[in-house]
């Protein structure tokens, strides 16, 4: 939990000092827009946990985001190039495509044993690719569609703006099953055991294969729900919504906790990691500095844009630099203690060892 | 078990081996490595299915098609490289794979204070008195063991099978184990004990097994049993008294590594010894007693943090493996899988690696001098290798072990570290690497040998070091060692009394 805390310490600073530099910042508007995107974020963060635990990677969410929300503009969207269907059977083409693309990506690597960075590069340029063909290298708009009102709407309804955005209410049912799915099952028992010790799991008779491609189901179909999501924010689908989203979700697991080795890692640290990363994003557009300049004229000071991916990178390496140091420097004390008082005494040879 | 063939693509591991083992019962399995050992294992632990041959037990034939399915049989198979997850802690360890008795459900939740108290029972049973919360990753490797085998006993295991579970633990947590088998053993559980200590089987064992070369070479009782009955079994022949070679010739000349005040990492005070010209010089020590990090430092991996060393009269102080690379200080690792060799390349790359720099012409590889050292070492060491491009992961632990010493050799050692030369060797290759330590000994190389082998601490040094908690306790001489004497100092009961 030493993670989690850290960074909830970080996020919490950070927050502050973002609303001290501008009260906007929690304003209604904009504190329930960054509440959506963290959602949209941590919906898919949490779906490649699963698969980080496990001791495994995912490369290709991005493009099953892409892909959901590119199904569902063209099977229900009425604009040009839409086939008119109903929303609810993009909706269920869109989330039966991203699971069996977790399941084929989960059974190419537990039954062929083939490395999980392979098969989702692979199956990320794929995807990425399927979606290029299907929007004809053009976009797709979803106007019109009732499935606008899921990004805009939501419950208890306050000067016009929902408090609660539905995909809030999502991330907070994902939230929820993958809580007790991975922390009070014996499926997330096995998925810490196979990211701690695949022999061990394997030799305990735990149906590893099993249990290995159901992370990658979950981190598939968790990405196709973050991707009606977003097909729903967005509205306008081409092939380059979501790329390289599935960087952030790692950024985001990693920053809390996770590790890329397996076997670490919390739901609750995920969620604090993308919170980190959409704060991040958002703060470089609110961060402001007033001040007078020497002519007396009030001015605003903001931070320029194009720094975004310096700051979100330089983020990222800072929080495993300090956590690295952290732990070299407790395992010094560890073995200092260990050692007792060095240097003073010296020890007694008998007889002398020098012949 | 009955007429068991096991064929691997290449090889038949296993031709027609029978074993039988009664409840109640410690059985010792004996054999050098390759004699089929690990293989008769994982048959009976269900991971690999025997070609041919039955399996019974209590008269009724069995399938053993599984993990799982061995399991509910009644057989636990505890490996060599525990089969733990350091992530989990030890409860989880325990009733992993079987957190809800009965009903293997994935997505139920799991019954944590329950398991934790059946837990808690289990670790009393095998003596462990921790949290049954508490990591894995912080326990010593002999608690690692118990709860290894309170693992077994969770799924009521009739028979328990273990994998030199020796060989990382200290005398006092081995003898703890013994006592634990005892324990099983009139509680009506077969153990089934594999290992290389001969002393421990023959206090251990009622019976002994001994395979060779895939084959069964026959049974002793514990009475007919002795030291040098298994060992002819084992290796077919009998072994030469002269087991280790003869020290007549060897006399060592002056002083070539000083070592005064060095402070290791981790130590609690400064240690002082010399090594001459010529000499094997033994340390002697429990696990853990910092025989392998004062190596370290030596050897540069762990710098000093004080004292000095001098190497030939000049002052000699690594502070990476590469300075003490450059005046001729050399390790041979304990652990030579992951410090000693590059497992997937070749006996040439890796006899070449740590001189890679000097096999250059004209700025490459220069691929023949490789071949012509490469061979010259594998001729030197009579290393059995089918050629120099044969990839080390498919050698046998001895000839992997003469590859380390190999690429050193090729680099004129003037002091030579070897550090548990011997582990997991089997005898007759043993009894190689003795012979090419005492020539090299011969020719002016200076050895240092950690070594957890009392005979071989024995047989080999021509004085010991005795180390007990990161500190040298004595050095003895050669003349009327016994183990009593060592014994003493390592467990640190005496303090040292003689030096040579």
């Amino acid at each position: 939990m030493r993670r989690e805390l850290g960074m909830s310490v970080a996020l919490g600073l950070m927050c502050v000092a973002l609303w001290a530099s501008n009260p906007d910042f929690l304003g209604q508007s904009n504190a329930l827009n960054t509440a959506r995107q963290i959602s949209m974020l941590g919906i898919y963060a949490i779906g490649i946990g699963f698969v980080i635990i496990a001791g495994g990677i995912d490369l290709s969410i991005g493009s099953v985001i892409g892909l959901t929300g590119v199904l569902i503009a063209k099977i229900s969207s009425t604009q040009p190039g839409g086939m008119g269907s109903p929303l609810w059977m993009g909706i269920c083409v869109g989330l039966s495509v991203s699971i069996l693309i977790g399941l084929a990506q989960g059974l190419l690597i537990t039954r062929l044993k083939l490395q999980p960075f392979i098969v989702t590069l692979g199956g990320m340029l794929l995807i990425r690719g399927v979606s290029q063909t299907v929007v004809q290298g053009g976009t797709l708009s979803l106007a019109g569609s009732p499935l606008l009102g899921l990004a805009n709407g939501g419950f208890l309804s306050a000067n016009g703006d929902p408090l609660l955005p539905y995909p809030l209410v999502i991330f907070l049912v994902v939230i929820g099953l993958a809580t007790y799915f991975l922390h009070f099952t014996v499926f997330g028992r096995y998925v810490y055991a196979i990211g701690g010790n695949r022999d061990a799991a394997e030799y305990s008779g735990i149906n590893v294969r099993k249990v290995e491609t159901a992370t990658y189901v979950i981190s598939a179909g968790l990405a196709g729900v973050a991707g009606v999501c977003y097909a729903a924010y967005i509205g306008q689908m081409s092939q380059q919504v979501g790329i390289a989203y599935e960087l952030y979700a790692i950024a985001a697991a990693v920053l809390g906790g996770c590790s890329l080795r397996g076997g670490e890692g919390t739901v609750l640290g995920i969620i604090i990691g993308s919170a980190i990363m959409r704060v991040i994003d958002n703060g470089i557009n609110m961060f402001q500095f007033r001040y007078h300049d020497h002519e007396g004229i009030a001015r605003i000071w903001r931070l320029d844009s194009n720094w975004t991916f310096v700051i979100i990178g330089s983020v990222i390496l800072v929080a495993v630099v300090l956590d690295q140091v952290v732990h070299i420097v407790q395992a010094a004390r560890r073995t200092n203690r260990a050692g007792g008082a060095p240097r003073t005494e010296v020890t007694e040879v008998p007889g002398s060892a020098n012949s | 078990m009955r007429g068991i063939t096991k064929r691997f693509p290449g090889v038949v591991a296993l031709q027609n081996v029978s074993l039988s083992l009664a409840g109640g019962e410690v059985l010792a399995l004996m054999g050098e490595n390759g004699a089929g050992k690990s293989t008769l294992m994982k048959i009976l632990g269900g991971a690999y299915l025997p070609d041919e041959g039955t399996i019974s037990i209590d008269g009724a034939r069995v399938l053993l098609s599984g993990v799982r399915e061995a399991k509910r049989l009644g057989i636990a198979l505890i490996h060599q490289e525990l089969m733990l997850a350091p992530n989990l802690d030890i409860a989880a360890n325990i009733f992993l794979g079987s957190e809800r008795p009965g009903e293997p459900s994935l997505m139920m939740p799991l019954p944590r204070l329950q398991m934790n108290a059946r837990a808690a029972t289990l670790m009393r049973r095998v003596g462990l008195t921790l949290s049954p919360t508490t990591p894995v990753s912080t326990l010593t490797a002999g608690q690692l063991q118990m709860v290894e085998i309170a693992k077994a006993l969770s799924h009521n295991a009739r028979f328990i099978i273990m994998d030199e579970p020796t060989s990382s633990l200290t005398s006092g947590e081995s003898e703890q184990l013994f006592q634990i088998i005892r324990q099983l053993r009139s509680s009506g559980i077969g153990v089934i004990y594999i290992s290389h200590r001969l002393g421990e089987v023959l206090d251990l064992a009622d019976r002994i097994t001994v395979l060779r070369d895939g084959r069964y070479v026959g049974d002793l009782s514990r009475a007919e049993a002795s030291h040098e009955k298994i060992v002819a079994m084992m290796v077919g022949r009998e072994l030469s008294k002269q087991y280790f070679p003869a020290k007549d010739e060897r006399v060592p000349g002056e002083s070539v590594l000083e070592v005064d005040d060095l402070l290791v990492p981790g130590a609690p005070a400064g240690i002082r010894f010399n090594a001459r010209r010529g000499e094997i010089l033994g340390f002697a020590g429990l696990v853990g007693a910092g025989r392998t990090e004062l190596m370290e430092t030596i050897f540069g991996v762990k710098p000093a943090l004080a004292g000095t060393m001098t190497l030939d009269g000049k002052p000699f102080l690594p502070r990476s493996t590469r300075d003490a690379i450059a005046r001729g200080v050399f390790l041979a690792p304990e652990d030579r899988k992951r410090h000693g060799l590059v497992l997937p390349m070749s006996v040439a790359q890796n006899t070449s690696l740590p001189n890679i720099g000097n096999y250059n012409r004209w700025g490459l590889l220069d691929r023949a001098m490789e071949r012509r050292v490469a061979e010259a070492e594998v001729a030197r060491l009579k290393t059995k290798t089918p050629s120099i491009h044969q990839k080390v992961v498919n050698l046998s632990g001895g000839n992997q072990q003469k590859v380390v010493l190999g690429k050193w050799l090729a680099m004129n050692p003037r002091v030579l570290i070897l550090d548990e030369p011997t582990r997991g060797i089997d005898v007759g290759a043993k009894a190689e690497i003795y012979r090419h330590m005492s020539a090299l000994a011969c020719e002016g190389i200076t050895i240092l040998m950690v070594s957890s082998d009392m005979e071989e601490v024995i047989g080999m040094s021509d004085r010991v070091v005795v180390m007990h908690e990161r500190r040298i306790k004595g050095v003895l001489a050669h003349e009327g060692l016994t183990q009593e004497r060592i014994a003493t100092l390592m467990t640190g009961t005496a303090e040292g009394s003689v030096a040579a």
